[in-house]
């Protein structure tokens, strides 16, 4: 039972991270139904700056800052620096696409993130960056009876989580949340009804760059190395994630990502990790399967 | 008339000049070759350019001591350059060019396993065939697949897995959590490695790690209900360094309540500092040895000669086998020299029969091959992370 209890808050951990980023897909894919290949990578170029920040304040004897502050700054410059970069996706990449054919904006969606992998490989580094968690955050474990995490692994979950219901509020109970929900609903609609449908899709990216950001942070202080094909694989979990919770979905992508790490880690220590993704690619079939629309997803009719 | 006069003369003062050419090469300078060309061959850039990238600058000196030595009696040794991204189908475009052109004499590399199993069959048919001189490649299907041209300097899959069990065994290990990273390397060995614990009644638990994986928090935690007193992790990539992080965190500490051991690429000095110092204590065993932990003035002069080159800071980016493919290269150019000059040419074909009967010297002493193609005595070295470093322990035999 214990060992059972383990896996689960292992996968749990794992899922919430996923989850932060399949609400990044989810997000945009509800407002534009557009599927950004290149989140995967915000998440990446987020994680990277978080990882500069540590390594300029860490290492740095002269003014000796304490470790939470530096987490603060690098939340502060992750959240806004990949914010940025998604707004500035949307205008260079998406958005003189927005009327074209729909599998344009997907073509330089992939484009957009070769590009970042590779500037990051060329511009910052080819290998792995070490980030300094250690002296940022306690390493310590925590253990309550039979169980037992790191305490970074519970500032992921926590962390997450926290965000969730914060974006959750923000869509359901705020008059910007209804605007957004509204351009999701019917785009061309909402325009009348004086919603100024270009800022919601900015704020839109925004939204979905800075939670990759904040999770690009905490990867780092969990995992302690970035590198620059990192969000590659992230980010077919995420999707599978957001498209197993219904994409378009906010609370399908939390319950997604939740569900897919917990499958991974109990697939893999109860059963084989050797087959650990293929059961997690298993599960996206069986329920594209029996639900197509995804777990909380809507059956959506071809509009005229 | 003028004209086909002058014509004339030019075409009989050029025939005179060429005999005079050929007979001065059969006279004065009997064994000088016009041209003599080697391709490095191996996944120079890319992912993989980890374990490339060093072992070229290695060739690359390599080309550069034997010309400032003399070359070829007399003839610089030019070097081809092919780039094969660990791909076969590339490898073969590059191959194309050296099969047609006489002046190629031989390959150090290609340095992958499976590089190798896609084109020997080609460098064999070729007329005469490319003999190559791989610093890496591990697999036992590249010498034992009855090609003339294979030779390898470094040592053997099913020398290291043994040896690797045998390792532990010898250091007490009662239960072994054996991992592979889904490579068709690291596969290979981790089965050969488990074979052989289980031959000699130790308990293991089979498990894999996902290539280029993050989280091993699954893995910790089986590790951790295993009871197992030895990890043993085969594998070519850079994963170890999340899951010793990972296990530290969980208080699964290296050389105090766990022994690890690691494989080839996890003989790389870089984990200790990205995990804080919980990779120190570790052991690894490689295939090929590391002249900076090699006592002995040859060695060390050459490590010194890289450094000078590439920089002090250079040897912590040198990969794996940047001695041996040092060494690749020395076995190759010392067989063309010691090859036959005819009319200014060396016959890739008595490169060939020298490369598989002579006694060469090296940086790690002397060198021959065995019928197969593969180094009698070839070792498997134990290191250990120690400090800042990764120390060779002992030289382990399969």
């Amino acid at each position: 039972m214990d060992y059972f209890l383990n896996q689960l808050i292992n996968g749990l951990e794992l899922g919430s991270l996923y989850a932060l980023v399949a609400l990044g897909y989810t997000l945009i894919y509800g407002i534009l139904e557009l599927l950004n290949f290149a989140h995967g990578d915000v998440f990446m170029v987020g994680a990277f700056l978080a990882a500069g920040v540590a390594a300029l304040f860490v290492h740095n004897e002269i003014a000796a800052i304490p470790g939470g502050l530096v987490v603060v700054l690098m939340l502060l410059v992750a959240i806004g620096g990949a914010g940025v970069l998604g707004v500035g996706i949307e205008r260079v990449a998406y958005r003189p696409l927005r009327n074209a054919n729909r599998l344009a904006p997907l073509i330089t969606a992939i484009g957009v993130s070769l590009f970042l992998e590779n500037a990051v490989f060329v511009w910052v580094s080819p290998a792995s960056v070490l980030v300094p968690t250690h002296a940022l955050v306690s390493q310590g474990v925590l253990r309550a009876g039979v169980v037992e995490t790191p305490l970074t692994g519970l500032m992921l979950f926590g962390g997450s989580l926290g965000l969730m219901i914060a974006l959750d509020l923000f869509v359901f109970r705020t008059r910007f949340g209804s605007a957004m929900r509204a351009t999701a609903q019917d785009r061309e609609a909402a325009t009348f009804m004086g919603i100024d449908v270009d800022r919601v899709i900015m704020v839109t990216f925004f939204l979905a760059s800075a939670l990759a950001g904040f999770g690009g942070v905490l990867y780092g202080l969990r995992y302690a190395s970035v590198d620059f094909f990192m969000g590659y694989g992230l980010g077919i979990k995420a999707f599978t994630a957001a498209v197993i919770g219904g994409i378009g979905n906010i609370r399908g992508a939390m319950v997604g990502g939740l569900l897919l790490g917990v499958l991974e880690s109990l697939s893999g220590g109860f059963i084989s990790t050797q087959f650990q993704d293929t059961f997690v690619f298993l599960a996206l079939i069986v329920v594209l399967l029996v639900r197509p629309q995804g777990l909380f997803g809507q059956p959506v009719t071809d509009r005229a | 008339m003028a004209q086909p006069r002058i014509l004339i003369l030019i075409a009989m003062a050029g025939v005179g000049l060429a005999a005079c050419g050929g007979g001065s090469t059969g006279t004065a300078t009997v064994s000088k070759p016009d041209k003599v060309q080697i391709a490095a061959e191996g996944p120079f850039t890319g992912p993989q350019a980890v374990i490339g990238a060093g072992a070229l600058q290695a060739i690359q000196l390599a080309v550069k001591d034997f010309n400032a030595a003399g070359g070829v009696n007399g003839t610089q040794v030019q070097l081809l350059i092919w780039d094969d991204q660990h791909t076969a189908q590339v490898a073969q475009n590059f191959q194309a060019v050296g099969i047609s052109d006489p002046t190629v004499l031989g390959i150090v590399g290609p340095m992958n396993s499976g590089v190798v199993l896609g084109t020997a069959p080609g460098l064999q048919q070729a007329s005469p065939p490319l003999p190559f001189v791989s610093e890496s490649a591990s697999n036992v299907a590249v010498t034992d697949s009855s090609w003339s041209v294979a030779h390898r300097v470094n040592a053997r899959d099913d020398a290291q897995g043994p040896a690797d069990a045998k390792f532990m065994i010898d250091k007490g290990a009662k239960k072994v959590f054996v991992m592979d990273a889904k490579s068709d390397y690291s596969i290979g060995l981790a089965d050969q490695t488990e074979k052989y614990l289980k031959a000699h009644n130790i308990t293991t638990q089979r498990e894999s790690a996902q290539q280029n994986q993050k989280d091993f928090s699954t893995l910790v935690t089986k590790i951790k209900a295993s009871g197992a007193d030895w990890v043993y992790f085969a594998d070519e990539g850079p994963e170890a360094v999340f899951l010793v992080n990972q296990m530290s965190q969980s208080n699964l500490k290296i050389g105090q309540n766990i022994q690890f051991l690691g494989t080839d690429g996890e003989e790389d000095s870089s984990i200790i500092g990205n995990t804080q110092g919980a990779y120190d204590g570790a052991y690894a065993t490689n295939i090929a040895a590391d002249p900076a932990g090699v006592s002995g003035s040859a060695t060390q002069n050459y490590v010194k000669e890289f450094k000078a080159a590439y920089g002090p800071d250079s040897l912590s980016k040198a990969g794996p086998f940047y001695g041996s493919a040092y060494e690749a290269a020395q076995v190759l150019l010392q067989a063309i020299k010691n090859s036959p000059v005819n009319n200014g040419k060396i016959s890739r074909a008595d490169v060939l029969s020298h490369l598989g009967s002579d006694t060469f010297t090296t940086i790690f002493g002397s060198v021959k091959f065995n019928s197969k193609g593969d180094v009698q005595g070839g070792g498997i070295y134990v290191f250990q992370a120690q400090g800042s470093s990764m120390v060779v322990l002992k030289q382990v035999s399969g």
